[in-house]
């Protein structure tokens, strides 16, 4: 019985995949500390509970994220670029192109027909255009970022925010909360404006479909949404498992290649 | 023996250029490696390539500088305001791009403001952007202005035969260079790519006696060493703006890769022409770097530089290129994502960052995309 694992520690969220071959066997997905190495111990050993394992019944364990470099219990590290695109291309086989947006960056990668990564693109030191952005956003208008999603489904009129700078995005929130706008038109002109910061980022690279997005922001549908509206193209669903294990479980794919490779 | 040119690269004096001064000679700072740095040498002056390594904070050339300009010239101003360039006699400014045009202004305006910050002699050495015979003329002005300057500031003879010397003595040490730079070309790497890169920056640095005599022991031991670097490394190249930075080298060879080749603001890209060491002096200097298009503040020039480019990845048979320039970098960002297209239609990866001069820069965000970008070659 080969066990593997994969070990994401974000900014935001540290996330655990533990495989059998192709089978997932558990996921854990924890709030990350301040320190990596706590916050892979703990994803780690709460996913192996979960599996009914022990740290020494795995194989092989890939590290990724920020965090990677800490991360005590790791076989090899690789970037949260391959691991994504990896996971990616497991949730769904067709996509050519993956909008990453995690907890304080974004990413889009190009894959080539082999799958592999053929270019990618981050952006820069800007809260804007990632988790971060709506975590701030969310906070100002006192709702949760899933709420942030919700709400926003039932706008009308979105609201269009003149900066997409988390900075004044902010104190435009508080201008328009203080003016009576309705939370749902405030709140979709948030995830419109985060949707524009990365379709920047997409058209900056080329977009070729199929599309699919990972990262914790994919599963807001506001901004989900907004991007396909944006780029004039439908984006993929990852459906086998939640995208934003995409970091971990491609982590834990390699891991997999690694223990194939050695056979 | 690497410690002398890694010392002058790591510091804005170095141990060399101090124990100089002691000794009573003048130290000149310059911005751009367009500025014939034989004229300061036949002068009797240490001509030194301004650099903005040691700064920590720019809350004194923000307020000069507007937001939307690269950090390299506000790193400047914050030093020379602060008063870290002490030791220079004199500074020259030149128009390298707008960016750094404006230090002239903002160092000027900072002198008045900081006492003790503007060296006595201070000037603005303005050098043509295209290459044509009037260009050239102009060039040649502006060299005899400066020559000019220096003479009666302090008061100093500058003689055509001195000038001879000086170009012979800089010819000299870029025939080391270009034979250093060939030993990276080998499979069987000799040098690492961050200790060639602090020759090359030591280069603009150290007093030149002193750089092309230790340079001519340390190319002998380097082809006599039994260290071979490079094994089923991958080979980068680094291209773009302004890096005087050790540490973004060591950064990607500490990812894995080894750095083999450079066509950047600092190193080997400046020295790639010899000075032709018959005739007028002042005229060969001014053939020589303004017939030099590696850097694009040069107008209409990019295919030559993408000739010259994709020239070196062939020599030294590298296997991906690093773009990288400092953010609000006209020039180089565009430059840089034209030469990207025209690598990647030939197969070649590429790869560009975009970030804040030397120590302002967040190494956990490039060393992710290096790593990536290794990856990505690997795959």
């Amino acid at each position: 019985m080969t066990i593997i694992a994969g070990c994401d520690v974000g900014s935001l969220t540290s996330k655990a995949v533990i495989m059998q071959q192709d089978k997932i066997l558990a996921v854990e997905i924890i709030k990350s500390k301040a320190k990596p190495q706590e916050s892979a111990n703990l994803v780690l050993e709460n996913a192996l509970t979960k599996a009914g394992l022990k740290l020494p019944d795995v194989q092989f364990i890939v590290g990724t994220g920020y965090g990677r470099d800490h991360i005590p219990f790791v076989h090899k590290t690789m970037s949260e670029i391959s691991c994504h695109a990896r996971g990616a291309k497991w949730l769904v086989p067709s996509a050519k192109t993956i909008i990453d947006i995690g907890g304080q960056d974004c990413k889009v990668i190009k894959l080539d027909k082999t799958g592999n990564v053929s270019k990618f693109i981050a952006n820069d030191k800007c809260a804007s255009g990632t988790g971060r952005f709506l975590e701030v956003m969310a906070r100002m208008m006192n709702i949760s970022i899933q709420e942030l999603g919700e709400v926003s489904e039932k706008s009308k009129q979105p609201i269009q925010f003149a900066s997409m700078c988390t900075v004044w995005a902010q104190a435009d929130v508080v201008k328009y909360l203080n003016s009576g706008f309705a939370l749902e038109d405030i709140g979709a002109g948030i995830n419109m404006a985060m949707a524009n910061r990365v379709s920047m980022l997409v058209s900056a690279i080329g977009i070729e479909t199929d599309i699919c997005m990972t990262g914790g922001v994919s599963k807001n549908s506001g901004v989900f949404v907004s991007l396909e509206r944006i780029l004039g193209h439908k984006i993929k669903k990852a459906r086998k498992l939640d995208p934003q294990l995409a970091g971990a479980l491609g982590a834990a794919l390699i891991a997999n290649d690694q223990i194939k490779g050695r056979a | 023996m690497i410690d002398i040119f890694l010392n002058a690269a790591r510091t804005i004096e170095p141990n060399a250029v101090s124990e100089e001064k002691q000794h009573g000679k003048l130290v000149v700072g310059y911005t751009c490696s367009y500025l014939p740095a034989e004229i300061l040498h036949a002068a009797h002056i240490i001509p030194m390539r301004l650099r903005g390594i040691e700064t920590h904070s720019l809350e004194i050339a923000d307020s000069y500088y507007g937001p939307f300009i690269c950090t390299f010239p506000k790193c400047l101003l914050q030093l020379a305001s602060q008063g870290s360039y002490h030791f220079l006699d004199g500074a020259i400014i030149s128009t390298g791009c707008d960016g750094m045009r404006r230090l002239d202004e903002c160092w000027r305006k900072a002198g008045s403001d900081y006492h003790g910050s503007l060296p006595s002699f201070f000037h603005y050495f303005d050098v043509p952007h295209k290459r044509e015979s009037y260009a050239i003329s102009w060039f040649i002005e502006e060299i005899r202005k400066l020559i000019q300057h220096l003479k009666t500031h302090f008061n100093v003879k500058i003689t055509d035969d001195a000038i001879r010397q000086s170009i012979q003595l800089y010819n000299h040490g870029r025939r080391l260079m270009f034979e250093l730079d060939s030993l990276r070309h080998t499979e069987q790497v000799r040098i690492s790519g961050a200790h060639a890169f602090a020759v090359s920056v030591a280069g603009t640095i150290l007093p030149r006696e002193l750089f092309t005599e230790q340079l001519a022991l340390f190319l002998n031991h380097v082809k006599n060493t039994n260290t071979i670097m490079g094994k089923n490394q991958k080979r980068l190249m680094v291209v773009g703006s302004v890096n005087d930075d050790l540490e973004l080298i060591e950064l990607i060879e500490q990812c894995g890769a080894i750095v083999v080749s450079e066509h950047l603001c600092f190193g080997i890209r400046n020295e790639d022409d010899l000075v032709n060491e018959t005739g007028d002096p002042v005229a060969a200097l001014a053939d020589r770097y303004l017939s030099n298009s590696a850097c694009p503040r040069m107008f209409g020039y990019f295919s030559e530089r993408l000739n010259l480019v994709k020239e070196k990845i062939q020599k030294a048979h590298v296997h991906g290129v690093i773009m990288q320039n400092i953010r609000f970098c006209d020039l180089h960002g565009s430059e840089n994502g034209l030469m990207e297209h025209a690598l990647e239609a030939l197969g070649i990866p590429c790869m560009r960052i975009e970030r804040e001069y030397g120590s302002l820069t967040e190494t956990g965000r490039i060393k992710m995309r290096i790593q990536a970008f290794l990856e990505r070659i690997e795959s």
